[in-house]
């Protein structure tokens, strides 16, 4: 369970969250929506230690608004950022077995956890040995995509995952959300978004962020 | 043209095998700095320093070796000892006690941090081998020469310049670009460099990696003091001119790049010592012209890559 306890950020001096509370049981599928700006991504990062913060930090009851941010992927948060953020002198297989890698998995298992995501994304499989830095926008989102589930055991945080994709990409990815729902019954998602409409049938429960606040009448 | 050749051929021969032997040893200064800017994004002035004091400590331990009537083969391994006792002692101090604390301050205070460094470096290095020229030549004098047959006349030419520098600039090159590719550290440290955050949320410790790296950068330079020691004495100030060299080649190759900061430092290094032979007032100009013409042509260095903003 992800949990946020009256968490504020401040960037560059400026207030960006302010007070949010937000939980994350194990296996729900919550969507953050907000305008641009509005603190989805300060509340991701936030949650992946990136960023320094007031307030309680806990995944599975564990606290870690401390902790170093390095250490999250070792908690089974698995993270997606909205610019893909892929290594792009990387295969794109280097780049999805690179968090597995860094965690030392034993290969049995890392190879599991990769037949996992291309049994999800199944273009992966097909993009392995191109660079990453070759590939389209959607392409990479895919990639980021699988990147997170190869070390999201808990959570994945999907960032803006829509954002940028042709219709034809969106509706791959949407099916792959949907199918992750049965293949990883137990392993939250936490996605941002501006607009609710693209995530409708995909998550049960929408929170409302404005101006750094929860807004509690949504939720 | 032949005619020039039949008149110079024996300088520009001499200038040649002088150039590639000085290219190896900035080679090795210069990736240093490429990789501890890759990962820190600080240009660190001090790593000058680290060169000078790994050519110094090269040269006390010879002279250790040498007093205590210990085999002189020994003052081989000294040269990497001396290196890797830099790296290992300097490399951390540096990085934990000062870069770390200034690696989110703005580019202008990071450099005065460095610049600051590097004057204490230059003192300490005054207090401890002083400011008479300190001479490391046992490992030269040991191989000898051999005669470089060219054209119709023969070079005599140390072994050492010949077989040893340029072997382990060599062997650094192909070693640091197989580590890089090949192993899981390499592809760390190439994560971390390319995007810090990204590899974080991947589970990088990336505080640490960046301690690891600068400490490897600072071996680097240190290798190339300790294998530059027994070409010429060391005097005060010898770091002040590796820098702004291993400057020159990191911005020719272009950030970031091992085989292109290989091939700059060549291009650099033959320029340099064809000066020196040729036409000696031009040594100090030459390698800066050769960084200028090709940042005038391509802003990112020959190898760079433009890196593209989205907007």
């Amino acid at each position: 369970m992800l949990r946020l306890e009256k968490v504020s950020v401040d960037i560059a001096g400026a207030p960006v969250l302010r007070g949010v509370d937000l939980v994350v049981p194990p296996g729900a599928r919550v969507a953050l929506i907000g305008r641009n700006g509005a603190g989805k991504t300060t509340t991701l990062r936030t949650l992946m230690g990136l960023l320094p913060a007031r307030g309680g930090i806990s995944i599975d009851g564990q606290p870690c608004t401390d902790a170093p941010a390095h250490r999250r992927a070792a908690l089974g948060i698995g993270y997606a950022p909205e610019e893909r953020r892929l290594f792009g002198s990387f295969t794109v297989l280097e780049n999805l077995r690179l968090p597995a890698e860094v965690l030392k998995l034993p290969e049995a298992e890392l190879k599991r956890r990769l037949e996992m995501v291309f049994g999800l994304l199944p273009e992966l499989r097909e993009f392995g040995p191109r660079k990453a830095a070759g590939l389209s926008g959607g392409q990479g989102k895919m990639v980021a995509l699988g990147r997170a589930l190869m070390v999201g055991t808990r959570a994945v945080l999907l960032d803006e995952p829509f954002q940028g994709l042709a219709p034809a990409l969106a509706l791959r990815y949407a099916e792959a959300l949907g199918r992750l729902r049965a293949l990883l019954p137990d392993v939250a998602l936490l996605i941002t978004e501006s607009s609710p409409d693209l995530l409708r049938g995909l998550v049960e429960q929408t929170f409302v962020i404005e101006r750094g606040e929860i807004q509690p009448a949504a939720a | 043209m032949m005619a020039w050749l039949s008149d110079n051929g024996l300088l520009l021969g001499l200038a040649v095998l002088d150039g590639l032997a000085s290219a190896a040893s900035i080679f090795m200064v210069a990736v240093g700095l490429n990789l501890v800017f890759g990962v820190l994004r600080i240009l660190n002035v001090a790593h000058g320093s680290l060169y000078a004091i790994g050519a110094y400590t090269a040269a006390s331990i010879t002279l250790f070796l040498t007093s205590h009537g210990l085999p002189v083969w020994l003052s081989f391994p000294a040269l990497v000892v001396a290196a890797a006792l830099v790296g290992v002692i300097l490399g951390p101090l540096i990085e934990r006690v000062l870069l770390k604390r200034v690696e989110k301050q703005e580019p202008v205070l990071q450099l005065l941090v460095t610049f600051a460094l590097f004057m204490i470096l230059e003192d300490v290095q005054k207090l401890i081998w002083g400011v008479q020229p300190v001479s490391n030549d046992t490992p030269m004098r040991l191989l000898g020469t051999i005669d470089v047959p060219f054209g119709a006349d023969v070079i005599p030419f140390t072994a050492y310049q010949l077989f040893v520098l340029p072997g382990i600039a060599l062997f650094t090159l192909v070693g640091l670009a197989w580590f890089m590719r090949r192993t899981l550290t390499g592809r760390v440290i190439v994560a971390v460099t390319t995007d810090r955050e990204a590899a974080t949320s991947q589970g990088i410790d990336s505080a640490k990696i960046t301690m690891l790296t600068f400490t490897f950068g600072a071996m680097l330079a240190a290798l190339g003091g300790a294998l530059a020691s027994p070409m010429s004495s060391m005097v005060p100030g010898v770091g002040a001119s590796t820098i702004v060299l291993s400057f020159a080649v990191v911005a020719t190759a272009g950030l970031g790049q091992v085989e292109g900061a290989a091939i700059a430092a060549v291009m650099i290094g033959l320029g340099r010592s064809i000066a020196v032979y040729l036409e000696p007032e031009l040594e100090v100009v030459v390698p800066y012209l050769i960084m200028v013409l090709v940042l005038l042509v391509r802003p990112q260095g020959l190898f760079g890559v433009t890196e593209t903003r989205r907007i």
